[in-house]
C-alpha cells in the first residue's frame, strides 16, 4: 500500500516537474532580451519623433505583454463580478495607462542596460521568471525579473518584479483598496485612472 | 549576550503580533492613513521643495561624493552588522572597504575599494534579526519617517546608535547637537533628493498612494524575510486563470 502511495506521489511529481519544465527556458530568456533590445534601439536610442516613438512603445508594448491577462489578476475578486462591459472598460483604461506611464519611464531608461542572469522556475504552470539586472550608477545594480508566460509557443510578459516588488500585486493591491473605499467601485476606479490617462 | 538580545525582541514579537497579516487592522489603518497625509504635507511644503533646491544648487557629481560619504559613515553598522551576523567575510569586506574610503577614497567621497574588488553590500541591524528569525511585526507610518515595520524601526534605531557619527557627537560636547542634527538634515534631505524622480512617478499614476508605498514597502522586505525556507522567491505566487 506505502509503495503505491510513494509510487503515485513519485508520479504526480514528474507530472509536475514536466508541466513546469514545459516552458522553453532559452526561448523565453532570449524573447525578453530581444524585446528590452528592441526597446533600446528603436525607441531610446532612436532619432524619431516622440510620437513616431510612442506609437512604437504602443506597438512593443502591446506585442510583449499580455495586458488582459494581467488586468484580470490585478482586478482579483471585483473581476469576477464585474460585467462583461465593465471587464472590456477596464483592461482598455488599464492599458491606455500603462502605455502612457511606461512609455515615459522607459525614456528615463537611456544610457542603461539590463545584464540578463538566467532563469528560474514558477509554481504557476506555463511560467518561468526571467531574471536580469540593471547597473545603477551609485548604488547598487537593480534586480529587475520579468514573468513570461508561454503559449501555444508564444512568449507574454505577464509581470515585472523591480527589486523583489511585484507590479501586478502592487496594482491588485492598490485597485482593491480603492475600490473598497469607492462609492462607484469598480466604475469609480475606472472613471479615476481615465483621468490618469487625460492628464498631463 | 547578543543572544539574548535577539531572543527578547523575537519573544516580544511573536507575542505581541501574533496574527500579523497583509491587512492592516482597520484601527491601524486609520492611524497610518492619517499619519501617510501628514507626512505627505510635510513632504509638500518643507521636504521636498529642499530636495529640489539642493538639487538646483549642486551638480549630479557632487550629489554622487555627497551620497559615497554618508554612505562610508554606515559601514561600520555594516561591519558590525555582518559580525552579529556571523559572516566573517562580508565583515571583512566591509572593514576594508571603510579603511580604503575613509583614507584614499577621502574621507568616502570616492568609492575607491569597489575597484579593487570589495563590492558594496550594505547591512543593518534590521536584517541581523532578520536572520535570526525576528518577525516583522505590523507595518506603521511614523511621523516624519515614514513607512516603518516594528522590525525595521527597531532596526533603524539600533543603526543609529552604532553609528560613528553618533559616538562622534556624543564625545564633543560642544558641537554635539550641532553634529547630530547637521548629519541627519544633509542625509535626509539627500535621500530625498534622490527618490524625487521615483516618488513623484508613482504618485502621479497611484489612485491610492497609501496603498501603493505600503505594498511596494512590504514587498521589497520579504527577501530578507524568508527565514528558514527553501528560497521560493516571495514573488513566485499562484498566477493562473482559474484563480480568478
Amino acid at each position: 500500500m506505502k509503495k503505491h502511495i510513494a509510487f503515485i506521489f513519485s508520479a504526480l511529481f514528474l507530472f509536475a516537474q514536466s508541466a513546469n519544465a514545459e516552458v522553453d527556458a532559452a526561448g523565453a530568456e532570449n524573447f525578453v532580451k530581444n524585446t528590452t533590445q528592441e526597446g533600446i534601439v528603436e525607441i531610446i536610442n532612436s532619432n524619431a519623433s516622440q510620437a513616431e516613438r510612442d506609437a512604437r512603445f504602443e506597438k512593443l508594448f502591446n506585442s510583449a505583454l499580455d495586458v488582459k491577462f494581467i488586468g484580470q489578476f490585478v482586478l482579483g475578486r471585483n473581476w469576477r463580478t464585474a460585467s462583461a462591459e465593465q471587464r472590456e472598460k477596464f483592461i482598455d483604461v488599464y492599458r491606455k495607462l500603462n502605455v502612457k506611464t511606461w512609455s515615459k519611464r522607459f525614456d528615463e531608461f537611456k544610457g542603461k542596460e539590463f545584464i540578463f542572469k538566467g532563469t528560474s522556475p514558477s509554481s504557476s504552470d506555463n511560467q518561468i521568471f526571467v531574471n536580469s539586472v540593471v547597473p545603477m550608477e551609485n548604488a547598487q545594480p537593480a534586480s529587475v525579473v520579468w514573468r513570461v508566460k508561454e503559449k501555444d509557443g508564444k512568449f507574454k510578459i505577464v509581470d515585472i518584479i523591480i527589486e523583489n516588488v511585484s507590479l501586478a500585486i502592487t496594482a491588485r493591491n492598490e485597485y482593491s483598496a480603492f475600490i473598497k473605499k469607492s462609492p462607484d467601485g469598480l466604475n469609480g476606479l475606472i472613471a479615476d485612472l481615465e483621468k490618469k490617462i487625460a492628464q498631463e | 549576550m547578543f543572544k539574548h538580545l535577539i531572543a527578547c525582541v523575537a519573544v516580544f514579537l511573536s507575542i505581541s503580533f501574533p496574527a500579523f497579516s497583509q491587512e492592516d487592522e482597520n484601527w491601524l489603518e486609520t492611524y497610518n492613513r492619517n499619519m501617510f497625509g501628514f507626512n505627505m504635507t510635510v513632504d509638500k511644503y518643507i521636504m521636498k521643495p529642499v530636495a529640489k533646491a539642493y538639487r538646483s544648487v549642486t551638480t549630479k557629481d557632487i550629489r554622487n561624493r555627497i551620497t559615497s560619504a554618508l554612505d562610508n559613515t554606515e559601514e561600520p553598522v555594516t561591519a558590525l552588522n555582518y559580525l552579529l551576523q556571523l559572516k566573517p567575510k562580508k565583515n571583512l569586506n566591509s572593514i576594508g572597504r571603510f579603511l580604503i574610503n575613509t583614507t584614499l577614497g577621502l574621507g568616502g567621497m570616492f568609492d575607491v575599494a569597489s575597484g579593487w574588488g570589495l563590492k558594496k553590500e550594505p547591512t543593518g541591524f534590521d536584517e541581523t534579526l532578520a536572520e535570526y528569525c525576528v518577525p516583522d511585526g505590523p507595518f506603521f507610518m511614523a511621523p516624519f519617517f515614514g513607512p516603518f515595520t516594528v522590525r525595521s524601526a527597531t532596526g533603524y534605531i539600533a543603526d543609529g546608535f552604532s553609528n560613528p557619527i553618533y559616538w562622534a557627537a556624543i564625545n564633543d560636547k560642544n558641537y554635539s547637537a550641532k553634529i547630530s542634527y547637521s548629519y541627519a538634515a544633509v542625509k535626509a534631505i539627500n535621500s530625498r533628493e534622490r527618490s524625487l524622480d521615483l516618488l513623484d512617478d508613482l504618485e502621479k499614476n497611484s489612485v491610492d498612494f497609501y496603498s501603493t508605498v505600503r505594498s511596494a514597502y512590504l514587498q521589497n522586505r520579504q527577501k530578507m524575510n524568508q527565514c528558514g525556507s527553501d528560497n521560493v522567491p516571495s514573488y513566485d505566487f499562484d498566477f493562473d486563470d482559474e484563480d480568478y
